[in-house]
């Protein structure tokens, strides 16, 4: 080594050196990546996550709408859409890549024989955006449109999925409502719109949420959140520029929610919009046993159908705005004088309040009290009748002069004993209340003191008393079993019915009398005329408005069980049903004959209930 | 011939061949990456001049060294020295430097010819020179590595002046060259180092005055993009869009990698372009390289330069004499240099400089002067009996 050294003028102990400082820098090293790749691995996983990734919540699957029977009133339908995928037309700078873009878009256009419906803003937007989203080109094509689309894209067998021909572009399938019988049960059924769904409680991460259908009214509405499916959550990668290359993946696939089964039997229907038609008024058919609504339809009507996919402005505006209200559901929202349907319950509370059903009052053509002179439907007079004649027919004088002498209280409990003045409590968004007037309502409205006048006119549905179509379709069910139900919609059963507080010998009472009202004589008789059941009925005719412009809206409210010369499947079968049409003529004449049709399509035999129809 | 094999270093030999081969993964990884049939073609590209480069390692390690350097190393001394002065006027500006001379970078060769030349000088027997151990050796060495220094700094190209340095240091150190003198001058870069970092740090920490700022800013002898890359450096979070974006790519990109790496060639970092792509096959490639493969494939990566540095020191140690021995040094100090700050810099652990990776990398110029440098090494260990 001595002999070394001195040959070899520089140190060997460099050597020494120098590898000491190799093997040092090269273990710093070695440190510092573990400290980056084993103990801070899951920091750098993530921050590349967050860059990387991005969320899309999925819209769920919303149920569909069956009526009793499980006929489809609500449904989906597939819709197809032609999307392009932004990343296949990546460019240098954004301005190269949203040409390229509006290029083949052009391109594609020639295909599908469909001008480009985005302008070169709609594409920047989109690239600015929701680029790692598809931008929808063509939303829902039709058939034909698609068949061109697809000859260009797998014309070449063995073609890739996204097309051969057509790179970039691709079809999308996306569900959209659908009301497939149209305008019937528009009202009932209301239509939806497209949101954002809720996200999840404590989870605002998502980077693109899709809109999903809700409810905007009726049905739809009221049953929103049990329609709506479940959201899922689909993954994008994105590059450093935010173009997605892959197929997301599915995290959460969206969930469908459950059908709605309802109470409404579409044929039921389909007849009282029938009666309805070309009228403006409502109508309720319930079952009077629980509160199942049978049918329930209001005129003018909308089609829900048109509101989907999406609600054009000007389609809406047109409704909103038309005098005859299309979009208010009478059946439900319209506020009625009840008229003489109101009488029945007139009867009840005299009785209750110790009136015997035999007592006789002479009816001269009017009632006079004061200054207040109400007129009967004849002139001169009925002369004197018991409570049932004067319900069969329809006596004023009879009714006005028994509410005075029992007295405002008795009117407004047995009112409210039929449930008026109050919500139904039908599972529907719309559920208006009535006014059931007294003194203290009066005061508070008006400023005015509640004179026997006011009583009078409440004794025969007249004044300040209003209700809604479904309200009287359970008077007239409770009328008919002695028990108040609870409509509902959703078949399933509803809250049960609350016996009336009324003596079963007053019931019957008040029964002979709107039996009578149907029969030979009676001034509803055109309401069960041909009918094949037991039917009970009442008729009204309310006057409305002032002197000049007097209207009249006609009622007819029935209660009707099926008997041994009913359709053989109607037999057991037992309905309540309220009709009204504004500015008709009369109970009697205009709103009677309309439910004797519905009661024959009920009760009566197939071929018979056509014929009258 | 059999005395040949054992005086070859096989270690050395060995660690080459592996490093080529994980070079050319990851080249084609990264160029798998990007848009272009070139870039895909790189990694067959890098093995073509890997090719070339063993051609050229054993023409150069089988030739005696001792009879040569005399003659090769002061004209290549001068010829790069004219070559860098000649890239300076006509050389293509690329990345705002302009460091290509045609085909090549004379900044990469002019390392190797720097401490042929220096070995020459410094490392004979009877040397040209005999007062190294004085102040006069300090300034002729100071001077040989010195002026192509201020040339390559003047390209600009920091990174391969920082390699330089070290692997020169360590030649005069080996050289014995007026000790006093290289004390003062580490003390002094010391200094002036901290003192930089410090008066950058001032300058740059948050909630500083603008003036203030300046007025730091305005002593600190960095140019623009250096400076950012050293605020970067000591503040890696101020700007992870814009200066710090890199880095912190470059950190997700390692970090994700994990323990065990997500495999070859699913490097996601790099495929969806995280990782910028301008820098992803050269600077940077060790992040491409470290996701894929993990801690595990880092620590390997490691070992094989473990391997090619140490059996370069050995070759110094047992080299036949003194211009051996200072060669054998220098381009090992040399390589590690650019493995370390390359390495260290992807981590964070020292400013961003752009230095090739030696071998993972792609870079004809750079992969054929490591390969001439370590066939010069080899030829020391070849040639080591005792010339009589």
């Amino acid at each position: 080594m001595k002999l070394k050294a001195e040959i070899l003028p520089v140190g060997a102990r460099t050597c020494w050196f120098a590898a000491a400082i190799f093997i040092a820098g090269l273990l710093t090293l070695a440190a510092r990546l573990k400290t980056v790749q084993v103990d801070r691995a899951a920091d750098a996983t993530d921050g590349l996550r967050r860059q990387s990734v991005r969320r899309v919540q999925t819209a769920g699957v919303r149920g569909r709408i069956l009526d009793r029977r499980g006929r489809v009133l609500a449904d989906n339908r597939p819709s197809v859409s032609i999307v392009l995928n932004a990343g296949v037309f990546k460019r240098k700078g954004w301005d190269e890549t949203a040409e390229a873009i509006s290029n083949a878009i052009a391109a594609v256009a020639a295909v599908v024989g469909r001008p480009s419906p985005l302008t070169e803003r709609d594409i920047r937007r989109h690239l600015h955006q929701s680029l790692a989203r598809p931008l929808t080109v063509w939303r829902d094509i039709d058939a034909d449109a698609l068949a061109r689309f697809e000859e260009q894209s797998f014309r070449l067998p063995g073609a890739a999925a996204d097309g051969a021909q057509l790179p970039g572009f691709a079809v999308e399938e996306t569900l959209e409502r659908t009301y497939p019988n149209g305008p019937l049960a528009g009202h009932l059924l209301g239509y939806v719109g497209r949101d954002r769904a809720e996200s999840p409680a404590g989870d605002e991460g998502f980077n693109f949420r899709e809109l999903e259908m809700r409810g905007r009214s009726g049905l739809e509405f009221y049953y929103d959140g049990f329609l709506r499916g479940g959201a899922g959550e689909s993954r994008l990668t994105v590059d450093a520029r935010g173009f997605a290359g892959a197929v997301p993946e599915v995290v959460v696939p969206a969930q469908q929610g459950p059908d709605l089964a309802l109470t409404i039997d579409a044929d039921l229907q389909t007849v009282c919009e029938a009666q309805l038609a070309g009228a403006k008024g409502a109508c309720v058919v319930l079952d009077p046993r629980d509160g199942a609504v049978l049918a329930m339809a209001s005129a003018p009507s909308f089609n829900p159908d048109l509101f989907v996919p999406v609600l054009r402005r000007a389609r809406y505006e047109a409704a909103a705005k038309d005098p005859d209200k299309p979009l208010l559901n009478r059946a439900v929202g319209g506020s009625y004088a009840p008229g003489s349907t109101f009488k029945p319950i007139t009867a009840l509370a005299g009785l209750t309040a110790g009136h015997a059903a035999g007592e006789r009052h002479d009816c001269i053509g009017a009632y006079v009290w004061g200054g207040l002179t109400i007129r009967c439907s004849r002139t001169w007079g009925h002369g004197p009748l018991d409570l049932r004649e004067a319900l069969r027919d329809s006596c004023n004088p009879y009714f006005c002069s028994l509410g005075v002498e029992i007295g405002t209280n008795a009117l407004v409990s047995a009112a409210h004993a039929f449930g008026l003045g109050a919500k139904t409590g039908i599972d529907f968004p719309v559920d208006y209340a009535g006014v059931v007037p007294d003194a203290t309502w009066k005061m508070e409205t008006y400023r005015e003191k509640w004179y026997p006048g006011d009583v009078a006119q409440m004794a025969i549905g007249q004044g300040m008393l209003l209700v809604t179509p479904l309200q009287m379709a359970r008077v007239a069910a409770a009328l008919g079993t002695g028990a108040l139900v609870t409509p509902h919609l959703k078949a399933d059963r509803g809250p049960p019915a609350r016996p009336l507080p009324f003596a079963a010998a007053d019931l019957a009472a008040v029964r002979e009398g709107l039996r009578l009202v149907v029969g030979r004589s009676g001034t509803g008789r055109r309401g069960a005329e041909g009918v094949c059941a037991y039917v009970l009925g009442k008729t009204g005719t309310a006057e409305v408005g002032a002197r000049e412009r007097r209207r009249k809206n006609t009622w007819f409210i029935a209660y009707a069980k099926g008997d041994a010369t009913s359709r053989a499947e109607a037999r057991a079968a037992e309905v309540a049903v309220a009709l009204v049409i504004e500015n008709g003529e009369s109970g009697g004449g205009t709103a009677a004959p309309k439910v004797g049709a519905i009661l024959k399509a009920v009760f009566n035999p197939r071929e018979e209930a056509r014929d009258a129809s | 011939m059999l005395r040949r094999l054992l005086l070859f270093n096989w270690v050395q030999f060995a660690a080459m061949l592996a490093l080529i081969a994980i070079g050319t993964v990851a080249i084609w990884s990264a160029g798998s990456a990007r848009e272009g049939a070139a870039f895909h073609a790189m990694w067959a590209a890098n093995l073509r001049t890997a090719a070339l480069g063993l051609a050229l390692y054993f023409l150069i390690a089988f030739t005696d060294y001792r009879k040569y350097l005399t003659l090769v190393a002061p004209p290549a001394y001068v010829a790069a020295l004219v070559l860098l002065v000649l890239v300076l006027v006509v050389g293509s500006e690329i990345y705002g430097g302009r460091r290509w001379l045609w085909f090549f970078q004379p900044s990469e060769i002019s390392k190797l010819c720097v401490i042929a030349f220096f070995a020459e000088v410094f490392g004979s027997a009877e040397p040209l020179f005999r007062r190294r151990e004085g102040f006069t050796g300090f300034v002729v060495a100071a001077l040989l590595v010195g002026i192509p220094s201020v040339l390559i700094l003047a390209e600009p190209d920091l990174g391969t002046t920082l390699t330089l340095a070290p692997a020169a240091l360590v030649m005069l150190i080996a050289a014995n060259v007026w000790r006093r003198g290289l004390a003062v001058l580490l003390a002094v870069g010391a200094i002036g180092g901290a003192a930089l970092l410090g008066a950058v740090h001032e300058a740059e920490k948050p909630g500083v005055d603008p003036a203030r700022r300046a007025a730091i800013i305005r002593y600190v002898p960095l140019r623009e993009h250096q400076l950012k890359r050293v605020k970067t450096f000591l503040f890696p979070e101020s700007d992870p869009m814009g200066a710090g974006y890199t880095l912190r790519q470059a950190m997700i990109s390692i970090g994700s990698g994990g323990f065990a790496g997500k495999g070859i060639g699913k490097g996601e970092t790099n495929h969806l372009k995280y990782l910028p792509p301008s820098v992803s096959m050269n600077d940077f490639i060790f992040c491409v390289y470290a996701e894929e493969t993990g801690f595990l494939g880092s620590l390997a990566l490691l070992s094989l330069f473990a391997a090619l540095c140490l059996s370069g020191a050995w070759i110094a140690y047992v080299a036949a004499d003194g211009r051996g021995r200072l060669i054998a040094l220098g381009v090992s100090t040399l390589v590690f240099a650019h493995i370390y700050v390359n390495i260290a810099m992807s981590v964070g652990l020292v400013p961003i400089t752009g230095l090739p990776l030696p071998f993972i990398s792609s870079g004809r110029t750079f992969l054929l002067t490591v390969m001439a440098g370590l066939g010069l090494t080899q030829s020391i260990s070849l040639h080591r009996e005792i010339q009589t």
